[in-house]
């Protein structure tokens, strides 16, 4: 069984300092167990001005079994499965210690997004980027950055819709219907 | 004078354990945590199997434990009423405390001795406990063990208090430890004593010539119990005076070590009682509570601190600061999880 109330006070102490560390944890749904991270792209790295959002599941043993995360958020990096998502990080796995909590495991993923380690890939397609054209590799991770990592308004999206052709209060509702998603939207406006 | 001084205790222990009753029942009802409670519980239990499976003579701290006025033995007694004393010197006055070890061991202080009248009813206790601690300045070297097991049966009864006295004073303690070894008297240069000198420093001059009085007088003390908690609350009522420790210490570890015990396990985030936060099962000086170090070693077995595996062997380092006493209870709180 969880831990459900150190599980309580890490999300306490977490959400003290959002404004110094950048990063927040909150419940999914009711329970405990299925967190939603949230870590700012480091500066000075491709994915500076995304907003990453990690999806965190917590074992039975925890905090004695590392939680198990992963990018809700698409990301291009080396250690981290463009696909799914999946992190390598040692702490996650045989280097987790029960002295870490959900934040300083968010803050290592930070870390990592500013100090990839492509020796110890999850995603070779990208490690193989990262070794041989660095630039390259560098303005996919921007531009994913750019198209996944950043929140955009919703005024945003209905004006970019509505300048497609389609009329406000049927973007709108759409919109709202699909959760926000814009891709989304657009298919069901066009197969409206 | 020690069947005396026992005969004296004996009679003051009803009035002084309703109060100190009275003072722990308070602290209880402060008290959120159910699971406190339970952790209590099984740590008591598992300090009486670990006493009863010592040896015979134990068998009768088991008793006590329960009930420790009606069984209490001679020694157990004075054991169990210095602790239930002390927690209501605290309760009064820090001058009140000052003038008793003053009016026991040197007549120079007696002018203060208008506090001690004003305190009516805290004479009693205080006049005994300062008498049964003289007395028995004898016996400390020569049984020292059981007057240990004595000790900690008694504790038991106190243990929350402690717990709580213990979390505000950890820092202070640790200062009076590093300041230790410098002191002729490593083994049993109390704190408590410790705080006796300084108390008596202002006041006049004789103070560094009376200090090996007050260490014997009090040594009775550590030997019957080591983890006597009393001593940390009065620590607590004192503490401008840790800078003046330090200086004489000069101890980098005293330092070293009240930085690093933190208030509750980093790993349950519960509050660390006073077993716990004497326990140092690793030599990178995490500290963790006794039921996450034991769930640790059902698994992996490695500190959340450094990562290596614990050794099974506590360490030795911490303990020689505390003048023994430590010593024997790390070994103790190491063997009960490898037993367990």
């Amino acid at each position: 069984m969880v831990d459900l109330t150190r599980v309580q006070k890490e999300l306490q102490e977490c959400n003290k300092d959002v404004e110094v560390s950048g990063i927040r944890v909150a419940p999914k749904a009711d329970s405990l167990i299925h967190l939603i991270g949230t870590i700012p792209g480091p500066l000075g790295t491709p994915y500076e001005g995304g907003t990453f959002n990690i999806d965190i599941t917590l074992p039975d043993g925890y905090p004695f079994e590392p939680p198990k995360m992963r990018f809700a958020t698409k990301v291009w990096h080396p250690n981290i499965s463009s696909q799914s998502g999946a992190i390598c990080l040692d702490i996650l796995k045989d280097q987790w210690s029960p002295a870490l909590t959900i934040k300083t495991a968010l803050l290592s993923l930070q870390a990592l997004l500013s100090a990839p380690a492509p020796d110890d890939p999850q995603d070779a397609v990208v490690a193989q980027q990262y070794i041989k054209d660095q630039n390259t590799f560098i303005s996919t991770a921007r531009y994913w950055t750019e198209a996944f990592a950043k929140a955009t308004g919703v005024e945003e999206k209905v004006k970019r819709l509505i300048e497609m052709g389609f009329p406000e209060d049927l973007v709108r509702s759409i919109l709202e219907a699909v959760g926000g998603d814009e891709n989304l939207a657009l298919e069901k406006l066009c197969s409206a | 004078m020690h069947s005396d001084s026992i005969a004296a205790n004996a009679s003051n222990i009803p009035a002084a354990s309703s109060n100190a009753k009275d003072f722990v029942k308070k602290k209880r009802v402060n008290r959120s945590a159910k699971l406190k409670q339970c952790k209590l519980d099984a740590r008591r239990e598992q300090w009486l199997s670990q006493v009863k499976n010592k040896s015979g003579k134990e068998e009768s701290n088991g008793g006590t434990i329960g009930q420790p006025m009606a069984t209490a033995g001679n020694r157990m007694g004075r054991a169990i009423e210095k602790l239930e004393i002390r927690p209501r010197v605290e309760e009064e006055n820090d001058g009140g405390s000052v003038h008793h070890y003053s009016d026991s061991e040197s007549p120079s202080n007696s002018p203060m001795s208008h506090t001690g009248s004003v305190l009516g009813g805290n004479d009693s206790g205080t006049n005994s406990s300062s008498s049964s601690s003289s007395s028995s300045g004898g016996c400390c070297s020569g049984s020292m063990s059981e007057e240990d097991e004595g000790g900690e049966g008694g504790c038991l009864d106190d243990w929350e208090a402690v717990a709580d006295a213990l979390a505000a004073t950890d820092e202070k303690q640790q200062l009076h430890i590093g300041s230790a070894p410098v002191d002729k008297n490593i083994a049993h240069f109390d704190s408590q004593s410790d705080v006796d000198i300084l108390k008596e420093k202002p006041e006049n001059g004789v103070s560094v010539q009376r200090a090996p009085v007050n260490c014997r007088a009090w040594r009775p003390d550590d030997a019957f119990r080591p983890q006597s908690l009393p001593n940390l609350s009065k620590q607590y009522s004192f503490p401008m005076n840790s800078d003046r420790h330090y200086g004489c210490g000069g101890s980098v570890w005293g330092c070293k070590n009240a930085a690093s015990i933190p208030k509750s396990c980093p790993i349950c985030y519960e509050d660390l009682d006073f077993t716990d936060s004497s326990f140092l099962p690793c030599s990178c000086g995490f500290r963790l509570c006794l039921f996450c170090h034991k769930r640790i070693l059902e698994e992996d077995g490695r500190c959340p601190g450094c990562r290596k595996q614990y050794n099974y062997d506590p360490v030795e380092g911490e303990a020689t600061l505390d003048g023994g006493s430590l010593t024997y209870r790390l070994g103790r709180s190491c063997s009960m999880i490898t037993r367990s």
